[in-house]
């Protein structure tokens, strides 16, 4: 049996193997999807899509969730998401608007600036810090960053002025952006990089001649011509903060607390708790049914917005295709 | 032909191993636990001492995840017991038999670096309710600045007990930092001058901790063993409907024998004294 499999496949099995492969592929995704969709169901049937929004304290109604006993009625389901949904887009848009800049500049000094031996040696760096497991960061966060900013950067006066509203410990939206941001940037790196590479010499080369310094041939030419496969990147590293949970249970505070831009400086001391992270929190209280349904209702948003981000990032690509480099 | 019913005997010998393999283990019954973080230290020693008067026949698996996840758990059939440090609720799932075990103490702590002696009860629910949110209101406080609440997710059975217990009947302010642990909750006691949380007499008395007395009683084995502090809770092993099996016979050893009730005073307190 095996000696007949190793032999060479006709044409019309491989076919066949190598689709079945891929049928069986689509089939777990969209049976994930129906899955998380069916058991998140109670979630909506008995609050609506009102669970999106916002109005009490979301960690007292996640903690009546799991006290709701085994037979919920629908106002056990009661649930007010809102500072979750309110800090996952605040982390992750804060950490891509310092990851999406330095990862660009970054990558046109390694592809067209840095000496030779420098790159040789800054890829590989790159694309290992990109395959570092998030627990690790989230370890540096939680026993560096967030006592440092605890004990080093909140003042007493900071302290004192929302001390009636929430309680500044060091672990905030400030350090899980800040890591954040440092987790997705080789990531976007290791691919613009790519990207950058396979711009062919002699459009740089034109440019330089026709007058440009080296700094605005790449940005005229070069940068010009990867935009689809930054945005590509952005998306990429956008749905690995979106879905970071470990990490940021460990340095954003874990407090159900929506930070408020208008207290200044003190907002990004302030703590928050994320729709991923808050599924970590629940793990061991998943055992009460109502906790249960919240915790696929937020895996359902997850891969919703996933979905969504996936469906924009090739809205945007369409129009930037004209200047495309095809490899 | 041949080879569908080689595999055919293939999967049959597999079957009959899978099948054969739990039938020989049966001779050992298995007990499992989960709840309260607070009861763990105990609870793990009795089961200890238990395997060994068993002659190694019964097997424990005790997880945690506190109180409300072990009611949760043993409703749904998923473990034998439920370890829960809090009286029954009349939330709580029909059919619940709660049989105590043993008597602890709640105590309130602060960090070593803050050691107040004595807080009367309306300071505590001051306190802990999130009016008083300064420690230069605290009189006999080395902290100064931002009073730091520590307190316990809502599945800690220690929580509401010091809510009944000690905070008279008041939810805890929900300013506070929400552990999912007793051992979590000491930790971030200890990490920070100017905190204040509750932990159970057991965790309050193993050093790195200062526990404050209550009322101008302290939060000892003692002063629980006797009656006179006012924070004294108890362990419960809860099982959904009476228990039978081996769960029955693991929590009337507790009750009935001496190594059992010396265990229990060694740190926390028999339902007798």
């Amino acid at each position: 049996m095996i000696k007949r499999a190793l032999q060479p496949w006709p044409d019309s099995r491989a076919e066949r193997t190598l689709g079945a492969a891929s049928l069986l592929v689509g089939v777990c995704v969209v049976g994930m999807l129906v899955f998380v969709a069916v058991q998140a169901w109670p979630m909506f049937q008995h609050q609506g899509l009102s669970w999106l929004g916002s109005g009490g304290n979301v960690d007292s109604q996640l903690g009546n969730l799991e006290h709701a006993g085994a037979h919920p009625s629908a106002s056990g389901y009661y649930l007010r998401a809102w500072p979750l949904i309110y800090g996952t887009l605040l982390t992750t848009g804060i950490a891509l608007a310092l990851a999406l800049p330095t990862a660009l500049l970054s990558s046109i000094f390694i592809v067209e600036f840095a000496p030779a031996f420098l790159r040789r040696v800054m890829i590989p760096v790159i694309r290992l810090l990109a395959s570092v497991p998030s627990v690790i960061y989230g370890l540096i966060g939680i026993l560096v960053l967030v006592p440092f900013v605890g004990n080093d950067l909140i003042t007493a006066s900071e302290k004192t002025s929302v001390q009636n509203v929430v309680e500044l410990t060091g672990a905030g939206l400030g350090v899980a952006a800040l890591v954040l941001a440092v987790m997705i940037t080789p990531i976007m790196v290791a691919l613009i990089t790519d990207a950058l590479n396979t711009v062919p010499r002699a459009w740089r080369e034109g440019a330089v001649a026709l007058g440009l310094n080296p700094l605005r041939a790449t940005l005229a030419v070069s940068v010009r011509a990867i935009r689809p496969a930054i945005v590509a990147a952005a998306v990429l590293a956008t749905a690995r903060a979106l879905g970071e949970a470990v990490m940021l249970y460990m340095v954003a505070g874990s407090v159900g607390f929506a930070p408020k831009p208008v207290d200044g400086v003190t907002f990004f001391f302030e703590p928050l708790k994320t729709l991923a992270s808050s599924i970590v929190e629940s793990a061991e209280g998943l055992g009460a049914p109502a906790l249960h349904a919240a915790a696929y209702a937020f895996a359902l948003l997850l891969l919703f917005s996933a979905f969504t981000l996936s469906l924009a990032g090739y809205l945007v690509k369409l129009p930037l295709r004209k200047y495309e480099v095809r490899a | 032909m041949s080879r569908i019913r080689r595999i055919a005997v293939a999967f049959a010998v597999v079957g009959v191993l899978g099948v054969a393999t739990p039938a020989a283990a049966l001779a050992t019954s298995l007990i499992t636990i989960s709840g309260s973080t607070a009861s763990y230290p105990l609870v793990e020693l009795l089961a200890n001492k238990y395997r060994k008067v068993e002659k190694n026949k019964v097997k424990f698996k005790i997880a945690q995840g506190g109180s409300q996840a072990g009611i949760n758990d043993v409703t749904f059939g998923r473990v034998s017991i439920a370890d829960v440090s809090r009286d029954p609720k009349s939330t709580d799932p029909k059919g619940l038999d709660f049989y105590p075990i043993a008597k602890y103490a709640v105590c309130v702590v602060t960090n070593d670096s803050n050691p107040i002696s004595n807080l009367t009860a309306a300071q505590v629910l001051a306190i802990f309710t999130g009016k008083t949110r300064n420690w230069s209101e605290v009189p006999g406080a080395k902290a100064s600045g931002t009073i730091d609440l520590i307190s316990r997710t809502s599945s800690a059975g220690v929580l509401s007990s010091f809510e009944t217990l000690l905070n008279g009947g008041k939810k805890v302010s929900t300013l506070a930092a929400q552990k999912t642990s007793e051992g979590l909750l000491k930790q971030a006691v200890e990490a920070d001058q100017n905190s204040i949380g509750f932990l159970s007499n057991y965790n309050a008395d193993s050093g790195g901790v200062n526990s404050v007395a209550y009322n101008g009683i302290g939060c000892t084995r003692a002063n629980a063993a006797s009656g006179q502090y006012a924070g004294i809770a108890h362990f419960y092993e809860v099982t959904n409907g009476a228990a039978k099996g081996a769960a029955a016979s693991f929590i009337s050893w507790i009750d009935k024998a001496k190594a059992a009730q010396s265990i229990i005073a060694s740190e926390w307190v028999p339902l007798n004294e």
